[in-house]
């Protein structure tokens, strides 16, 4: 049984077809990856998923909970936890204060254990040291990552990140990918991971999906998709394959 | 951070409050005493819109309905003031309630004006309920407050009453602002989506920073009502919510010491700005417009490193009204 899993889901934007009938399923500890070109539906079934946007059909379970209308809030309180492609964190809250946040979700917390939680996360991810910092002094990928860390302050089982790597350096990129593997290793986090990195792709995920133009076109292992001839169309693009990224 | 500023800021506030109660004369006693009780409001005021963004206009109407309160039960039904203060406080805590819960379901300058609307009403009903409210006579003879048979009698002894009840709410303020429930609100202000996204009832969460601005404002209409000891409609009509906006802009939005100096401020400048008779009020929107721009988080934001300060256009925007829709 798997632990998140959309079935059928579609949503139209007046006459676009944003989401067509598209099925995901996620194991536990699973890291399933989701390409596509721009505007292929992406981040649209990121947002049916937490709720952002109710879907016009199509069920979406957590654990076996229907949480298909359920409010964004409680399906975080249930285990759902994302990132969002441009960076969200609260402006007017420092570091800590952002992480502190997501520690919150289980009601009954002092502050020092949240604030303890917190440091533990920011630590984990590498970025203790900005604890106190205010978000605006703060780097473009390093406020994408404290978004990440208020996310897994959360302690989702699932989490959905949309395109991580955009706007990071190689350097950044490579750090991301070695937190995103301990993540997976120590934790049992199960991943969905939206991105347009190839490299970062092949090398994390177990199973990937290719969405086009709403539709799914193809999922499998990293070299079925690969080989996809109809993935190689729409998507990567002939000289995919003989570039071998 | 933890427990230590709240009670230092506490304590600074009764010092601070003290020596000036020893220093001044009456009738600078008595303005204090207004100032006192206006900071109150605005601290509450800062939950509402410093933290959670919610523009409220409608803010004099909640000092009016713990004004209104503590004078009925005292005056109609003969209560202790002791009695009637929390009564008083309690009612406008539901009053909020039933107001907040259909009208927090708007945005920006809906907000705005509905919050307006609902100030207009009560000015109309408190004008016009004659056999209640006495109409456009207002409420009388509201008892003294006393204090071991010790009535507060002159401004002085009150300032004193009002600086404790003053230092008690920035307290519980900052230690709300500290808390897990601050960052909610902030949070929300920020970014409604991402705040649902980290496990906030963004609904609940303005709810509760609307009936915690209630509770201030309600606490200060009682303290007003039982220094003044007569209250009228116009005591609490809309222009009284915009004066609050602007000490709270003025003072430095999101920020408790900004809260209290811009009521401080708002309040004494006129005395200060006398010379300039009718030209003040133009002087007076002159010079918030120049803070705003020049000084974008109020006074409380001239000790802050300037990585702090943020905009201020946003914020000129927020004060007539713009919703946090329109500045994306
Ligand atoms: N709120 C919206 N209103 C109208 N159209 C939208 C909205 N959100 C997304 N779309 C459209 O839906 C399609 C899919 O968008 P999106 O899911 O953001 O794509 P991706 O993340 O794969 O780049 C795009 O054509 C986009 O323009
Ligand atoms: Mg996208």
């Amino acid at each position: 049984m798997s632990l998140l899993q959309a079935t059928e889901v579609a949503k139209r934007y007046g006459g676009l077809a944003a989401l067509s009938d598209v099925d995901l399923s996620v194991g536990e500890g699973e890291f399933v990856a989701v390409i596509g070109p721009n505007g292929a539906g992406k981040s649209t079934l990121l947002n049916v998923l937490t709720g952002l946007v109710l879907p016009d059909g199509g069920r979406v379970l957590l654990d076996g909970w229907d949480m298909t209308r359920a409010a964004t809030h409680k399906r975080v309180r249930g285990g759902l936890g994302r990132t969002f492609q441009h960076g969200r964190p609260f402006a007017r809250l420092s570091v800590l204060e952002n992480v502190m946040t997501g520690a919150a979700i289980q009601s009954g917390r002092s502050e020092l254990d949240l604030r303890e939680r917190a440091m533990a996360v920011l630590d984990q991810m590498g970025l203790a040291a900005d604890a106190q910092a205010p978000i605006e002094s703060l780097s473009y990928g390093h406020r994408r990552m404290v978004e990440m860390c208020r996310a897994l302050a959360c302690e989702p089982r699932v989490l959905l990140l949309d395109e991580p790597a955009a706007g990071l350096n190689s350097a950044e990129v490579d750090q991301l990918v070695d937190r995103l593997t301990e993540l997976r290793g120590k934790h049992r986090i199960a991943i969905v991971l939206i991105e347009h990195n190839m490299g970062m792709v092949m090398r994390l995920a177990e199973r990937i999906m290719v969405l086009n133009f709403g539709c799914k076109i193809a999922e499998g292992t990293p070299s079925e998709i690969q080989s996809d001839p109809a993935v190689l169309s729409a998507y990567l693009g002939e000289g995919y394959r003989h570039a071998g990224v | 951070m933890s427990i230590r500023f709240p009670l230092l800021l506490g304590a600074f506030i009764l010092i601070a409050g003290l020596g000036l109660s020893m220093m001044l004369a009456d009738y600078h006693l008595r303005l204090l005493n207004l100032a006192v009780i206006s900071a109150i409001a605005v601290i509450g005021l800062n939950f509402a819109f410093g933290y959670a963004g919610l523009i409220s206009l409608g803010h004099a109407a909640f000092v009016g309905a713990g004004a209104y309160g503590v004078a009925l039960l005292t005056t109609l039904l003969a209560w202790s003031p002791w009695l009637a203060l929390p009564a008083a406080v309690a009612g406008t805590a539901l009053l909020a309630m039933l107001i907040g819960v259909p009208l927090l379901r708007l945005k920006g300058h809906y907000l705005a004006l509905a919050t307006l609307g609902f100030n207009v009403c009560f000015s109309i009903v408190a004008a016009n309920w004659i056999e209640v409210t006495g109409g456009t006579n207002g409420i009388s003879r509201i008892p003294e407050l006393q204090i071991a048979g010790h009535a507060l009698g002159n401004e002085r002894s009150y300032l004193w009453f009002a600086l404790v009840v003053l230092a008690a709410s920035a307290t519980v303020a900052a230690l709300i602002h500290a808390s897990r429930h601050g960052r909610a609100m902030i949070a929300v202000r920020d970014d409604e989506t991402a705040s649902s996204m980290t496990g906030i009832d963004v609904p609940r969460a303005k709810l509760a920073a609307f009936l915690l601005s209630s509770v201030y404002a309600a606490v200060a209409g009682g303290l007003f009502a039982c220094h003044m000891r007569f209250i009228s409609p116009e005591d609490f009509n809309y222009a009284h919510s915009i004066a609050y906006l602007a000490m709270l802009v003025v003072g430095g939005e999101g920020s408790i010491v900004g809260a209290i100096l811009g009521a401080l401020f708002v309040t004494f400048l006129p005395e200060w700005l006398r010379f300039l008779g009718s030209a003040y009020l133009a002087f007076f929107g002159l010079f918030v417009l120049a803070i705003l721009i020049f000084l974008p988080s109020g006074l409380a934001g001239i000790r802050r490193p300037a990585s702090f300060s943020r905009d201020g256009r946003i914020k000129t925007l927020a004060l007539v009204g713009a919703s946090r829709e329109a500045r994306q």
